[in-house]
């Protein structure tokens, strides 16, 4: 949407302007553009993150496709908590859809969040929408002194279906945040929604929080192939700030840069807190400009304000007994200052004296907001925001503790004041931060210098040397390593909970991983990699404090093959790097690290999506096909201009690899599959196929061509000159890592004029 | 000359000499019908072998381990080999291979035979 066409868009549902509206752009996108993209009925679930935010979302969306008077026609419905009952919320839904649709029919945006009746909008309905939507509110009126709950609440929910389909096609936008609220009813009514509605031929869309959607659409017992789905996480970092900035401008709240960063920082990115915060501040005149004023307000507001009434509902709607609720803030309390420990549910049910299906319905809504994970047998508690923990502990001081109120409130406020600045170091070392995690989870086989590992010897070798004199010499380097595929990364932290107290968790990362992209035990290694903290060459006490720890770690932790990588921003000392050597780690300044990352970056799996200068051919195996290929690779190469002896070299190269596919990979569909790329200065061929891989590939991947057409060898031993004779033809061949089969990369560059 | 067609491969012999022709593919079928014919030969006394490469337009390694058999069995059995009619790409395939060391290279089939000839002369004089 262009700058001019933002400015002209009405504002019918949504709280902000469009300018207004931070971070949520392609998610936008996607929300507006699901109905065009589907004729059949296709459900959207957007997944919520807790804290992530998701009303304004569906309200911008509302707004946009209201104002493109397109056959769409939006509905917008906001599961409340005070409907109470399943059946309240559906004939709330049922209301609402009424007033949308004929607002949107007569282009009337103020009829959207009026307040009337059904008797009413009949009145309003435009003349080609009169005889249903009259019919439909008859049909309500017959139905709602039933005794069946579920009738009622699915005739609710599937008035959108009798839209006539000349007049338009809803899209129901469900936001099912309070959800979890409706757990307890006697009709579940986020299954029934996802029912109603996927049976529809209409798309819809059902944003809630990820566990309570997913649970809904378990018990829906709906097919997931139906069904998209687009995962809200929470704000960025920068996004989260840009909220910040905005929402105090909007109302008119002074902050100064540091609270501003601050504020984004301590909620989380979270629109919910931070919204909430700059209301209580306009409320009460404040102006956070400082640290001090900031907390002093914060926990103002948490002790009686708008957070503290967010977190009081929602522990009424989980344990409705005041009894049961102090006990539940007891337990999570302790857990949270215990570390998060498993705990069965038999301890639970004795702690809170619940029967089982009270305790049940008590831990699912917990589990559902993310405050606790429950696997049906045990719980872990300590979950959840920073301010849900704040929260925690003063209520628990309060109800459970009976600490004088005063007392409390001081040592909150002193508490949030000495956390303040380390929240903020954290978030600054976190941009400076080398953003291991995120580089590690882009391991993927790639083949890199070796150098970019070794601190000595690149030192030795490009210390004080520009750049690109690097860039160039790391090109010609002709020791490489490939990296491992790396399928899951998490913080050290994660695996030894005592590293937590002395170390920034984003900085030691183990990454789990399998070398060579094959799935095998003995492949299969973990790297534990740490940045250093160090002004200078990291020296080797503290080298060696890190190879201790990290190998202890991975002792403790039950890796079996381990690598271990440290970095430090100005390398290592001589000490350090023979250390290193000896204990056989990598070692990286930031200037590898990043050069590495440069590379990585750059590197894009083969992509299959065609291009205009792509060819694709299927062929079966066997019946010397493979002079199929030859034939029209031969066509494709002299596109190029290939010289003859080229082309027949690549003619050669590509029989070969044909055989090779069809004898190694016991292929369960007989075919091989190629790919001819043709670039400006070369010719690139893939041929991949189905099935096995063979458990030499990496060695016939990565060993230099051998000396062949000895006439001693063995038969045996010349049936393996495929792959040989294709190295030699061409200029490069890579075994393409795949989960099955082979996938074989060859490339012939185009050498103009003399041989 | 005795001209035979094993089951799709021409051959023809000239006195102790087989030509042999490989077809338009060398790959592990065709290249095995060639090992027959020549194995036939031999037994039937032939002291050379002329492999005719002129329809030959595309060989496999596999063809090629094939055609390094069939030297092997020649050499065994005292048989010499030529290659004849070989375009240049197969000739810089063989090469790449290493058959060349292995094997002699004729133009055609006259020049082929003509060698043939000369080394039987030859070794008539060294033995004297």
């Amino acid at each position: 949407m262009s700058e001019s066409d933002s400015k002209q868009l009405r504002r019918i549902l949504a709280h902000v302007t469009r300018d207004e509206f931070v971070g949520r752009t392609p998610e936008l996108a996607r929300l507006v553009s699901h109905p065009a993209t589907t004729s059949q009925a296709r459900g959207l679930l957007v997944l919520l993150a807790p804290l992530a935010g998701v009303s304004e979302l569906l309200r911008q969306a509302y707004d946009e496709l209201f104002n493109r008077r397109s056959e769409i026609v939006p509905i917008y419905f906001q599961v409340e908590r005070s409907y109470a009952t399943a059946v309240s919320a559906s004939i709330e839904f049922l209301n609402t859809f009424v007033r949308q649709y004929i607002a949107f029919q007569r282009n009337a945006p103020s009829l959207c969040e009026a307040s009337l009746t059904l008797s009413d909008l009949v009145k309003l309905a435009p003349a080609t929408d009169y005889d249903w939507i009259a019919d439909l509110v008859a049909a309500y009126n017959q139905l709602r002194f039933s005794d069946d709950s579920k009738a009622l609440v699915r005739f609710c929910l599937s008035a959108p279906q009798r839209v006539p389909p000349q007049n338009g096609r809803p899209f129901v936008m469900i936001d099912g945040v309070e959800l979890a609220a409706y757990l307890n009813t006697d009709v579940q009514l986020g299954s029934e929604m996802i029912k109603t509605f996927n049976r529809s031929h209409l798309p819809y869309a059902l944003a809630g929080l990820r566990r309570q959607v997913f649970e809904a659409v378990h018990r829906a017992g709906t097919d997931f192939e139906t069904l998209d789905v687009l995962r809200l996480d929470r704000l960025k970092e920068e996004e989260a700030t840009r909220l910040v900035e905005i929402a105090a401008r909007r109302q008119k709240v002074a902050l100064s840069e540091e609270t501003g960063d601050l504020l984004a920082e301590q909620f989380e990115g979270s629109p919910l807190f931070i919204t909430a915060f700059l209301q209580a501040a306009r409320e009460r005149n404040s102006t956070p400009t400082t640290y001090l004023a900031c907390q002093q307000l914060y926990v103002d507001d948490l002790m009686g304000g708008h957070l503290n009434r967010h977190f009081s509902s929602l522990l009424e709607d989980i344990a409705a007994e005041p009894e049961v609720r102090r006990t539940l803030i007891r337990i999570l309390y302790e857990s949270a200052i215990a570390g998060k420990r498993r705990t069965p549910f038999e301890t639970w049910r004795k702690l809170l004296n619940a029967e089982t299906p009270a305790l049940q319905r008590v831990l699912a809504q917990l589990h559902m907001h993310e405050l606790i994970n429950w696997d049906g047998t045990s719980v872990e508690a300590g979950g959840g925001p920073a301010v849900w923990l704040d929260y925690l502990k003063i209520r628990f001081r309060l109800d459970v503790a009976n600490d004088p109120r005063a007392t409390v409130v001081a040592d909150a406020i002193a508490d949030a004041l000495k956390r303040a600045p380390h929240t903020m170091t954290h978030r600054y070392k976190r941009s400076a931060n080398l953003n291991l995690r995120e580089l590690l989870s882009r391991f993927d086989c790639q083949v890199v210098p070796e150098m970019l590992f070794d601190y000595a010897d690149f030192a030795a070798s490009y210390r004080g040397a520009e750049v690109e004199e690097i860039v160039r010499g790391l090109d010609s380097e002709s020791k490489h390593l490939r990296l491992p595929q790396v399928f899951h990364t998490a913080t050290c932290s994660s695996f030894i909970a005592n590293l937590d107290q002395f170390r920034d968790k984003e900085r030691c990362i183990v990454a789990h991983a399998f070398e060579g992209g094959t799935y095998t035990s003995t492949n299969q290694v973990v790297w534990l990699v740490a940045e250093l903290e160090s002004k200078l060459e990291a020296d080797r006490r503290l080298t060696e404090a890190w190879l201790d720890s990290l190998t202890l770690s991975a002792i403790h932790s039950g890796f079996n093959r381990t690598r271990i990588w440290l970095i430090a921003r100005e390398g290592f000392s001589l000490e350090a790097c023979e250390l290193l050597k000896q204990r056989k780690a990598f070692a990286s300044s930031r200037q590898q690290f990043e050069l590495l990352a440069a590379r990585i970056k750059e590197w894009e799996p083969p992509k299959v999506a065609s291009k205009p200068d792509d060819f694709e051919l299927v062929l079966p195996m066997g019946d010397d096909n493979e002079v199929l290929a030859a034939g029209i690779v031969e066509q494709i190469a002299r596109r190029l201009d290939f010289r003859p002896e080229a082309i027949n070299q690549i003619k050669t190269a590509i029989v070969e690899a044909c055989i090779n596919a069809s004898e190694h990979s016991f292929s369960p569909d007989r075919k091989i599959y190629q790919r001819f790329r043709l670039e400006s200065d070369k010719l690139v061929i893939t041929i991949s196929s189905r099935g096995v891989v063979p458990s030499n590939l990496q060695a016939q991947s990565t060993e230099q061509g051998a000396e062949i057409g000895q006439v001693n060898e063995t038969s045996e031993e010349r049936r393996g000159w495929g792959l040989k004779l294709i190295k030699t033809l061409m200029d490069e061949v890579e075994f393409e890592r795949v989960d099955e089969g082979t996938s074989l990369r060859m490339t012939k560059y185009l050498r103009r004029g003399s041989s | 000359m005795g001209e035979s067609t094993g089951a799709s491969v021409r051959s023809h012999c000239i006195g102790t000499t087989a030509v042999v022709y490989a077809s338009d593919y060398l790959n592990k079928l065709t290249g095995e019908k060639i090992e027959r014919e020549c194995r036939k030969q031999l037994d039937c006394g032939c002291r050379a072998l002329v492999i005719d490469f002129s329809d030959t337009e595309l060989v496999n390694s596999i063809g090629i381990s094939i055609l390094l058999g069939i030297i092997d069995i020649a050499e065994r059995n005292g048989a010499r080999v030529i290659f004849s009619d070989l375009n240049t790409q197969t000739i810089e395939l063989f090469q790449v291979l290493g058959l060349t060391r292995h094997v002699i290279l004729a133009r055609d089939e006259q020049e082929a035979l003509t060698a043939l000839t000369s080394f039987t002369m030859q070794s008539s004089t060294v033995g004297h």
